[in-house]
């Protein structure tokens, strides 16, 4: 393997420097990133954020998400950027009129032809609309179609499916050797215990490991009734403890009624 | 075969009625049919007497039942994936590189002075391996986890391969291994040059090597 020297001319625009890199070409134009991705940039970038005065028509119509407007910026100018997170894996993909629900934190970039709004579920990001987004995955990004069940940890994402929804499978706790072990916590949980159901037509988006990205704590929507997920922050939302240790049931007993 | 690499860090396994599989706990990404999780207490096959000899042997990585009808994904961490398929041979690996096997192949645990006496238990100590390691046999394919990627590196009696312990990941084949040692007044003060130790193996077969020093 050689080293590929590049220059502002060789360089990609909007497109893959290699797997860990993106680079986006502004010519004049705007894109919103999340804070701390860009890791260099030829030319004149301006990088402003959001709540400026200047951008408000911008945000207003494509920021819907006021929760996550501390992490992020919108950069403004011409010339190419390179965005990249902890060596994941980069990946761009093309919207065209349509929806895809992404974690929030494997959301790198977009082009403000899409509209960021938040999920109903919680720490997820929906982008409606047509243009490009770039996203971070640990490991490459493998679609799947419904109906399928998927660790949470292993989400990075879907589209055009409806929402998914929890499915708990706690067949091994039944019976009588069953009970003894959710009594006694003998044996240990599988893990396993716990998956997002998606069914209906549409893609689900899958990274090959079970590293998170950090999530950062963005508080919660307002408390409103009806709102899924609101209430104080920090309180348990969508993603509620995963049993993870072997050998401790923890609140699966509890929640299944045990 | 049971185990599809779709990319390096995520193999897909089939499931069908009759047949079993062992995964690690919670390496499970996704799976579509309907198949069920259930750990495993032994910690793999055998009876009791085995899951008390992987106990002492501390070869008793955490192990689920894979049964059902359908198709499962695997992954596990991060690291990379590499399906080894077995033909009647024994795959020597650690316990907790195995993210998921057949269970058609026969699991046992090997203790490693009984290959070479005192210097095995020494070359376990040196490559990480501890006393014991485990073994499976038979015929089915295991997928073994490894930090960076893997590569195969084919052992000829005309060719012994020396592999840095650290990197070693798996062996299977009619192969002998044995610690060799370049230490020289250089190590005693400090000096050397951090390769002192290597794993030779020789005899026919394959050993697995890691892009990487680093252990799981």
């Amino acid at each position: 393997m050689s080293t590929v020297h590049h220059d502002p001319a060789t360089l990609p625009a909007d497109d893959n420097v290699n797997a860990y890199t993106f680079c986006v070409e502004l010519k004049g134009s705007q894109w919103f990133l999340q804070k701390g991705k860009m890791i260099a940039y030829y030319g004149t970038i301006d990088f402003n954020g959001i709540g400026h005065g200047r951008l408000d028509r911008l945000v207003r119509t494509s920021f819907h998400s006021p929760l996550h407007a501390s992490d992020w910026v919108v950069a403004e100018g011409s010339g190419k950027m390179l965005l990249a997170d902890r060596a994941f894996d980069v990946n761009s993909y093309d919207l065209e009129d349509g929806n895809l629900t992404i974690r929030s934190g494997n959301l790198l970039a977009f082009q403000p032809s899409l509209a960021l709004k938040q999920s109903i579920v919680p720490g997820f990001l929906t982008l409606i609309g047509t243009g490009k987004f770039v996203a971070a995955s640990n490991g490459p990004v493998v679609f799947m179609e419904p109906p399928i069940r998927v660790d949470p940890q292993a989400l990075v994402g879907w589209a055009d499916c409806p929402s998914p929804c929890h499915h708990y499978d706690h067949g091994y706790m039944t019976g009588l050797l069953g009970g003894l072990r959710a009594m006694t916590g003998l044996g240990g949980a599988s893990g396993e215990e716990h998956q997002f159901e998606f069914v209906g037509a549409g893609t689900v988006l899958l990274q090959s490991s079970e590293a998170l990205m950090a999530e950062q704590a963005v508080g919660a929507p307002p408390q409103q009734a009806g709102v899924p997920g609101a209430g104080a922050p920090g309180a348990p939302g969508g993603r509620s403890g995963v049993p993870g240790l072997p050998g401790q049931l923890g609140d699966l007993q509890r929640r299944f009624g045990l | 075969m049971a185990f599809e690499e779709i990319n390096s860090k995520m193999v897909r396994a089939t499931v069908a009625p009759g047949q079993r599989l062992f995964s690690q706990r919670g390496a499970m990404l996704a799976y579509q049919g309907e198949v069920s999780f259930t750990p495993n207490l032994r910690g793999g096959q055998g009876g009791v007497m085995s899951m008390i000899g992987r106990r002492v042997a501390n070869e008793d990585t955490p192990l689920m039942t894979v049964e059902g009808s359908g198709t499962v994904l695997f992954g596990h961490g991060g690291h990379h994936v590499q399906v080894i398929n077995l033909s009647g041979d024994t795959l020597y690996v650690e316990a907790d590189r195995l993210l998921a096997f057949e269970g058609t192949l026969e699991q046992s645990t090997v203790f490693l002075g009984s290959q070479g006496g005192v210097m095995g238990m020494v070359r376990g100590q040196v490559s990480g391996q501890g006393l014991f390691t485990t073994s499976l046999k038979g015929h089915g394919s295991v997928a073994v986890m490894a930090h960076g990627g893997v590569f195969e590196v084919p052992i000829t009696p005309q060719r012994p391969v020396r592999v840095d312990p650290q990197a070693y990941v798996a062996h299977h084949g009619d192969v002998r291994n044995k610690l060799s040692t370049a230490l020289g007044w250089r190590d005693m003060v400090g000096r050397g040059s951090g390769e002192a130790f290597q794993l030779e193996l020789s005899g026919s077969g394959t050993v697995f090597v890691q892009a990487s020093e680093e252990k799981l």
